[in-house]
This record gives structure tokens, sequence and C-alpha cells, in this order.
């Protein structure tokens, strides 16, 4: 590691690779440096990525693995073996399934083809610190100077940690995210859920699937595989887990909304990985020092909308403007002067829906939304559509379900909450 | 398993050394997570155990076992420790996990 480079990026993700690529594109001298053996090989997500901020942070989508546009959105809750749906199709094609695996590497692909060096297998154990300010980065014994390091370390952000610059992680940081990707017959996806070629459909579910912890499930369709998952949050499951968080995705796996599907499926992977929850707690206190730039997961940027998460594409859009305040501070690293990478991620879609879903995570962690309400849902419609002779009233169904599980203001008042905040 | 009828061995669960059979690991000799053991006796909830993804947590009575060759590198044993139990570091030089479709 004896050249110098202008920019050292921590971690060969999507953040990383994007602000590798939108450096090296204007000539900086970058070194990309990834802890596994290829970009990639350390990343997992639930399953889908909007491609706009892609296309623009990688001038375009060209030869990206894309195995399906999402073209339906499902969202169920789930109460034991009731589920209600909300199915919507439409015109799609915004966002896309794929292996966020074989998404990183051709970002990082992006990168080297743009210039940048390209570094695997080292892992980044702390920050070079030179008369207080960032000055490279430090790998076992090796040192490697830049005039200017981006952090994009991911989540399980331990450089930063280490520096001393946030805290270390805590509940309510973080989620789980623990996956299954399902091999199963391309024309058995298409037929079961009626979609085109390269069609594809997200689905997400809440309620008992978390064993009414704060949490849910998505399920998405690739070229030829599901991606079968869960989310819990941290906070609420260190006291509250009632089973092994490995027997809750097995059991959602043959459970009834999806043993049909996967019956004749084969396991090709089981990932983890941590995700950011409370974006209040996890953003550090601040995203640029002298000769640092934080980014992607590192910096929390992922935006939980209540319906679905996004993560992916925030990060690649943070790398970029990351890419742009370096380009735009002319060889001067200072904290002020970076401070235009704060500004600017404020003033994209990636500052204004954090704050407008920031209280999303509030709503996460009312137990009702995971116990009560599913409950009420299926027991509403189980006394409206299920009967021999005499049918419901709306009214009578509605205030015998809800019987016992919660009150009317207490409703009036959650919904308001919702109202609110989604 | 031949006297079960094909349905009824589609709809059980997978055991969970089966299912990280499927995943890709360079395992690094060097164990990259330690645990001072000391500290799990008196752990009421011990957390880590249902939420470890891939077990590497287990118990023994009062005690946790643990084993970090399955480790998937979610870092949650970590932030859920009540203990501060937990030494947690990256493998190196490429090592651990080693994801292809996720």
């Amino acid at each position: 590691m004896g050249d110098r480079f202008d920019v050292i990026v921590i971690g060969a993700g999507p953040a990383g690779s994007s602000a590798a690529y939108n450096l090296a594109k204007k000539g900086f001298r970058v070194a990309l440096i990834e802890r596994g053996r290829k970009p990639g090989s350390k990343n997992m997500f639930g399953g889908r990525v909007y491609a706009k901020p892609l296309e623009e942070a990688f001038d375009g989508l060209g030869k990206a693995p894309i195995h399906r546009w999402v073209v339906k959105e499902r969202l169920s809750i789930v109460n034991k073996e009731e589920y209600v749906t909300v199915e919507y199709t439409g015109r799609g094609r915004k966002s896309f399934t794929t292996y966020l695996t074989d998404l990183t590497d051709w970002m990082a692909g992006r990168a080297v083809d743009a210039g940048a060096t390209l570094i695997t297998e080292v892992v980044v154990d702390r920050l070079l610190m030179r008369d207080g300010r960032v000055a490279g980065i430090v790998s076992g014994d090796d040192e490697l100077e830049a005039d200017v390091v981006v952090d994009a370390e991911g989540v399980n952000r331990l450089v930063l940690e280490r520096s001393g610059l946030v805290e270390r992680l805590t509940l309510r940081h973080v989620a789980l995210g623990v996956k299954e990707v399902i091999k199963v017959d391309k024309g058995d996806i298409e037929k079961f859920f009626g979609l085109g070629e390269d069609e594809g459909l997200a689905w997400v579910f809440m309620g008992s699937v978390s064993d009414g912890l704060p949490g849910g499930g998505f399920f998405y369709t690739n070229r030829d595989s599901l991606s079968l998952g869960l989310v819990i949050y941290l906070e609420g499951a260190v006291q509250g887990m009632r089973r092994h968080i490995y027997d809750m995705v097995e059991e959602l796996r043959i459970g009834p909304l999806f043993s049909r599907y996967v019956e004749n499926g084969r396991i090709m992977e089981y990932s983890a990985h941590m995700i950011p929850a409370d974006p209040r707690a996890i953003r550090p206190p601040r995203l640029v020092w002298d000769g640092l730039i934080v980014t992607g997961d590192a910096a929390g940027l992922l935006i939980n909308m209540g319906y679905t998460y996004r993560g992916v594409d925030t990060a690649a859009y943070s790398g970029m403007l990351a890419a742009k305040a370096i380009e735009e501070a002319d060889g001067d690293y200072s904290a002020s002067r970076l401070k235009r990478y704060e500004e600017m991620l404020r003033n994209s879609y990636v500052g204004r829906d954090l704050e407008k879903f920031r209280g999303v995570h509030d709503l996460y962690m009312n137990p009702r939304l995971f116990n009560e309400y599913p409950a009420l849902l299926t027991g509403l419609l189980r006394r409206l559509y299920e009967f021999d002779y005499e049918g419901y009233k709306f009214s009578k169904a509605f205030s015998e379900a809800r019987r016992g599980l919660v009150s009317l203001p207490r409703i009036f008042l959650d919904l308001l909450e919702v109202y609110r905040k989604l | 398993m031949s006297s079960q009828a094909p349905e009824e061995r589609k709809r059980r669960k997978i055991r969970l050394e089966d299912l990280l059979n499927n995943n890709i690991w360079d395992v690094d000799p060097r164990p990259h997570i330690k645990l001072d053991t000391s500290k799990c006796r008196d752990c009421n909830y011990k957390p880590c155990v249902l939420l470890c993804p891939t077990g590497c947590y287990t118990t023994h009575g009062d005690d946790v076992l643990f084993s970090y060759e399955g480790c998937v590198e979610c870092g949650t044993c970590r932030v859920v420790c009540p203990e501060e139990a937990i030494t947690w570091e990256y493998p190196r030089s490429g090592r651990g996990i080693h994801f292809r479709f996720s």
C-alpha cells in the first residue's frame, strides 16, 4: 500500500462505490477499500432498489444486474393464519429486484472502470489522525494516507466508534434483518403472481409474523428465486423474543402465507444484516470532520416509510454528493469546507424524506400495531365474510371484533398518529 | 423420512445447520468475536441466544456456549449484549462469510 491517493473510501458498498465512481471520473486518485473477498460479499438487503437515484449516481444503469421491475405491491396485515392484503398493480418500473451482492459488484466495477483502485480483503481498523485531522486509514501495521477519507463502512460502523466520532451502537440504533433466498422455477413465479417475464412483486407484511414485536416481514420475487425475510427491532426484542429468530423465519416459510410458493424451492442462501432503525438516534452528530465525510448506512441514511425501506439508493446518492462536496472543496478538506456535503444532503430527496418520515419509527414502537390491530382487522373481516345464514351489519361486526382489544378513543388517537407520521 | 408423505416433508422446518450449509465461509482461524463467558452466568435475558441468526450462542445451564464459525457478521450480538461481554472485530483478509445471492 505504498501509493499515495487523493481520496480513500472505506467500504465498496453502494455508498462507497458511488463516491469512488464520481470522484474517479473527475480525475481524483481514489483507493476503494473493501474488507470482503469482492465487493458485495458482505452486503445484504431486503430485495428492491429504486432506480432513478442509482441512475443519476452511476450515469445510467447500463449492464446493472436487474432481475425484475416491480409492478405489484402487496401489504398484508397478519394475525396467525388469517391475513388481510392490499394489492396495488400499477405501471411500475420505478424499482427493481436483484441480489445486492451482484448489484454492489456492478457499482464497484463502475468505479474501477472510471479509474478507482479497488483494494479487497483489507479491514480498516481505524482512522489515521494527524494534527487533529483525518489523514488516512490504518489497517493492521499498514498506514495509508490521503487528503480526504470517505467513510462508507456500513451500519456496523466500528471505525467511527473507535475514533470516538459516534457513540457505541445501542438497541435504539438498529434492527436485525434475516433472509432466506429460495430458488424456484422462473415460470412458477410468473404464474403464481400474474407477472410478465421481467415483472416483479414486492410484498411487506406486519403483525403476528414478528410475534407481536416491532418489526415485519418482506418477500420479493427475483429472476428465478424468492427473497423471504424478517426485520426485528432490537429495542423490543431483547426482552420480548419468544423463540429463536431462525425459527420465526422458517415458520414463516412453511406457514400459510408462503408455503405454497416455496414448497418446491431450494434454499440458496441464509443471510443476516443490521439495519439503521431510529434515524434520530443513529445519525451521527455531524457527517463531516476535518478530512472526513460519512455516507450511507454509517450516516444512518435509511428511510423507513412505514410500508417500504430505502437504503441502497440513498446510500449511492450520498456517495455521489460526498464526491461533489470533495470536488467543490478544491483541496481544502476542512470540516467547514466539507459542510457543503451536509447542506447538499439536507436539500436532496434523501434529507427531505429522512425529515418527512422521521416519526415513522415511533409508530413502529407502538405494540398495538403488531398485536391488537391485526386481530381487530381480521376479526372484523371474518365476521363480514364468513357466515352460514345470517350476516353481520358492519357496525356490529366492528364492535364485536374490537371488544377486549382496544377502546374507540385509543383507535382514534392511534389513527391520528398514523395520519400525522406517515 | 421415507414413511412421510412428500407434502408433509415440504412443510417441515429445515434445521439451522442445514440452512447454513447453503452459505460459503472462509473461516478465519483467529476468532473475530471474543466472549467473556464469566459475564454470561448472571445475565438474565441472554438475548444473544435467540437473536443470533446463526445460533452461535447456546445455553448450557446458566452458561453460554459460543462458536464463531457460522457467524454471518451481522453484529447484532454485540449490540444486544447487556453485559458488554462481547469483543467484536471484522474477520481479517477477506475471511468470514461470502454472500452470493443476498
